[in-house]
């Protein structure tokens, strides 16, 4: 690595002594609290689906990091993302394996204090703070990052994380569904492509492109079969089904996708023998705003699952649950033109991001709340905002209008990546529930 | 005569099936893919060019095609045009080739799309004006009803022929422009250009000005998908009636959409053949357009289950649903 002779624009001086301490240390509480996570979901469901068994191994990092590694000694690259505009279509027709590095590493975003001010949002600072001590193994693998500028956090993320690999920044244009965003955005997706190209020494060409597209479809696929399966009596806890889709984010596509189908095999087997996961008149919440990131951020679906009373999270609006494959990229002609104009079109207009607006604001994710309340049948919503997400925060106003008038409640949650307002916040969203539960009795 | 006759029609019968067992290939070849509708609308578009090869056998029966696709967008709005009209059928046929070559297509703008769709109705008013326009100037011997309605229907600009142009099968059963071992090959609107021609050049000019039109359209389509249906002036007869008022329910048939379930994920704009953007812009509710063919594409395409629907009076006869299939348990 020659990032030590780089001088670096961002990034503090830290000695090696000082950056083995943290890490040895934060890696610990990692390992630690992944095992807790795990433990404590196995004792809200003890009957879980054994397919789980699989992604708790992938959720435990250690795992799959070896596999990277061992991909990489035989000469594949890996190219990380932040936000999930990146096109992993192209990354994977190109033969690189592409990981999510947004971490959610509570002790991290300490860390990142000592390069941004604690306003920044935590998600930013934690994966400042986890490149700064080496943390997040899918950070420290990957060859580049494909850098989206969606929030102000995430564009100068992109810019502090330049000091250390190649940043390839996209510009996310504002206004999703204008004729000039969306030829804007293709030109960007077609730079990408050239840059990602250039990189792994593959060429992108019609055959791998129109692969790795059927690939996601397929992945897309057995996506929402789980999701439909969390449409009826709840056959698998929230947090369950969270896992599942967030490990999609650095496992091997194609295995998560086998994977997946066979957990939903076992679901449909369950849900023929009404063998819920838990009562079913369990409340029905769902959750929407900033995206919860394993293994620390996973603090709200714990409480609200092992909540007295108990809740159950059955659909979300997060982007890295839910968000991340509900959309296929819909191609009319297998001509490269035109699945260039599909992955572009499935990034930049179907998504539901803050960021974005349009000539009706961001309704797209109205209208996903609403689809999502009325077909999963949901009961309650909660909105939560970590400290600094401004955009999240700021669309609460018409979400909640739009929820008032259907009659839905909806519970503002703004919290921190910190562990110190867990008890607190266990107050808060038990009150939540046990009006949701009052309100289904009478 | 009647053994000529049965003759062609045995030719007709060969060549159809022929070219269905080769779309019947194509499905096969294709299969697993989520594009069913639009093979099934291929089968369709050949048996009614078919069709309408036996009906051109009887002149009446010409009369009579003109009445069904006049009356016919009441109730089905311009169905006709993405399921039945032969002329579709043959740029589709190219659009598949296309596709085969893994060529890309081209876009029209907009703009210019949509100035295109208004153009055919000027379009409309030259040719059923032209007679009266041409009476007035040369005016026959005594002008009443039935010498117009002659003019018309028997003038030298036969306006209604204009209206049957795209629905010429590409073998005609009268004495057409091309005369290959027994069979008449005609082409849309070919006659009524050889017609034109005639009157302003001679022989030779006619036959390249029948032929420049084939090579325009043959190529035009081939880059543009249904590059002829974005003006053709039989469209506009069928989807003029919508634009009403008291004809707001008009095509009975229409596509319905799904606010809540739509993404805007752009789809249904991209995959539309002749560039509607109302599916993808209007909000909810009726699509309310004259430019779509209901050729149903973009509800075959949009990944949302429930999101786009083909409505019949009320009644839901196709939905778009998720083309990943969901799981079958509910």
């Amino acid at each position: 690595m020659n990032s030590q002779s780089v001088e670096k624009k961002y990034m503090p001086e830290i000695s090696q002594k000082e950056i083995e301490e943290l890490r040895n240390t934060i890696q610990a509480t990692s390992q630690k609290i992944i095992a807790e996570n795990i433990e404590k979901m196995k004792k809200t469901d003890p009957d879980r689906p054994k397919a789980m068994q699989y992604f708790d191994e992938m959720a435990n990092f250690v795992t799959r990091e070896k596999e990277i590694r061992a991909a990489k000694e035989k000469g594949k690259k890996v190219i990380g993302y932040t936000c999930l505009f990146a096109p992993l279509e192209l990354v994977l027709a190109s033969g690189a394996i592409p990981v999510r590095v947004s971490s959610g590493w509570y002790d991290a975003a300490k860390l990142g204090d000592r390069v941004v001010p604690v306003e920044v949002c935590p998600v930013v600072r934690s994966t400042i703070g986890a490149k700064m001590i080496g943390l997040s193994p899918y950070l420290e693998v990957s060859d580049a990052l494909i850098s989206v500028l969606t929030c102000d956090g995430m564009t100068k993320l992109g810019e502090i994380l330049s000091d250390y690999k190649p940043v390839w920044p996209m510009t996310l244009p504002r206004v999703k569904d204008s004729e000039q965003s969306t030829r804007l955005w293709r030109e960007e997706i077609k730079a990408v492509k050239g840059q990602i190209e250039a990189l792994t020494g593959n060429k992108v060409g019609r055959k791998q492109l129109k692969s790795a597209i059927e690939l996601t479809q397929k992945a897309t696929k057995a996506f929402r079969r789980l999701q439909e399966l969390r449409k009826g009596s709840p056959v698998i806890m929230g947090r369950d089904a969270m896992l599942v889709n967030q490990t999609y984010m650095w496992d091997n596509i194609e295995r998560w996708t086998e994977k997946t189908a066979a957990l939903c095999d076992e679901l449909e087997e369950r849900a023929r023998q009404k063998n819920w996961a838990c009562p079913p008149d369990t409340p029905r919440v769902m959750v929407t705003g900033t995206p919860m990131i394993w293994p620390d951020n996973w603090k709200l679906p714990t409480l609200v699952e092992e909540g007295v009373p108990e809740g159950v999270l059955v659909a979300d609006e997060l982007c890295s649950s839910e968000r991340l494959l509900y959309d296929p990229v819909g191609v009319d002609e297998w001509s490269m033109n035109d699945m260039l104009n599909a992955i572009s079109e499935r990034y930049l207009m179907a998504s539901t991001c803050p960021c974005l607006t349009s000539k009706d604001g961001n309704e797209d994710r109205i209208n996903w709340l609403l689809n999502k309340i009325k077909e999963w049948n949901v009961q309650g919503v909660i909105y939560y905002v970590v400290r600094g997400c401004m955009l999240y925060a700021m669309e609460y106003t018409r979400v909640k209008k739009v929820l008032d008038r259907l009659g839905i409640p909806i519970y503002y949650l703004d919290t921190e990546y910190t562990r110190e307002d867990v008890g607190q916040m266990k107050t808060r969203v038990e009150a939540f529930l046990e009006m949701l539960t009052a309100r289904i009795d009478l | 005569m009647i053994m000529q006759l049965l003759g062609e029609v045995l030719k007709l019968t060969v060549l159809a099936g022929l070219s269905l067992a080769g779309i019947l290939v194509i499905l096969i070849w294709k299969k697993g893919l989520a594009t069913k509708v639009t093979y099934l609308r291929f089968v369709i578009q050949a048996l009614a060019m078919v069709a309408v090869f036996y009906m051109f056998t009887y002149p009446v029966w010409q009369l009579i095609v003109l009445i069904v696709i006049l009356v016919m967008p009441l109730v089905l709005g311009r169905f006709f045009c993405g399921w039945l009209c032969p002329f579709g059928f043959y740029m589709d046929a190219i659009t598949l080739l296309r596709k085969v070559l893994k060529v890309r297509h081209r876009n029209l703008p907009d703009r210019l799309n949509r100035f295109l769709h208004n153009f055919r109705y000027v379009l409309l008013l030259i040719f059923l004006g032209a007679p009266f326009i041409l009476s007035l100037i040369d005016p026959p011997p005594s002008l009443n009803f039935a010498t117009l309605m002659a003019l018309v229907f028997a003038g030298p600009f036969e306006p209604f022929r204009v209206l049957l142009g795209p629905v010429i099968p590409l073998i005609v059963p009268w004495v057409g422009p091309l005369e290959i071992g027994g069979l008449y090959f005609s082409y849309p609107y070919v006659q009524e250009v050889i017609l034109y021609s005639n009157m302003a050049f001679s022989e030779i000019f006619v036959t390249v000005t029948a032929l420049i039109f084939v090579a325009l359209t043959v190529v035009g389509s081939f880059f543009v998908r249904r590059v002829w249906c974005r003006f053709c002036p039989t469209g506009a007869s069928l989807a003029v009636v919508n634009r009403f008022r008291g004809f707001k329910w008009a095509p009975a048939l229409h596509i319905d959409k799904d606010e809540e379930k739509c993404t805007k994920c752009g789809i249904c704009k991209r995959v539309c053949p002749v560039q509607v953007t109302e599916v993808y812009e209007q909000k909810g509710g009726k699509i309310d357009t004259s430019m779509c063919m209901l050729c149903m594409r973009c509800v075959e395409m949009c990944p949302y289950e429930g999101c786009l629907k083909v409505n019949i009076g009320g009644k839901t006869v196709f939905k778009s649903r998720n083309w990943l299939e969901p799981s079958t348990v509910e």
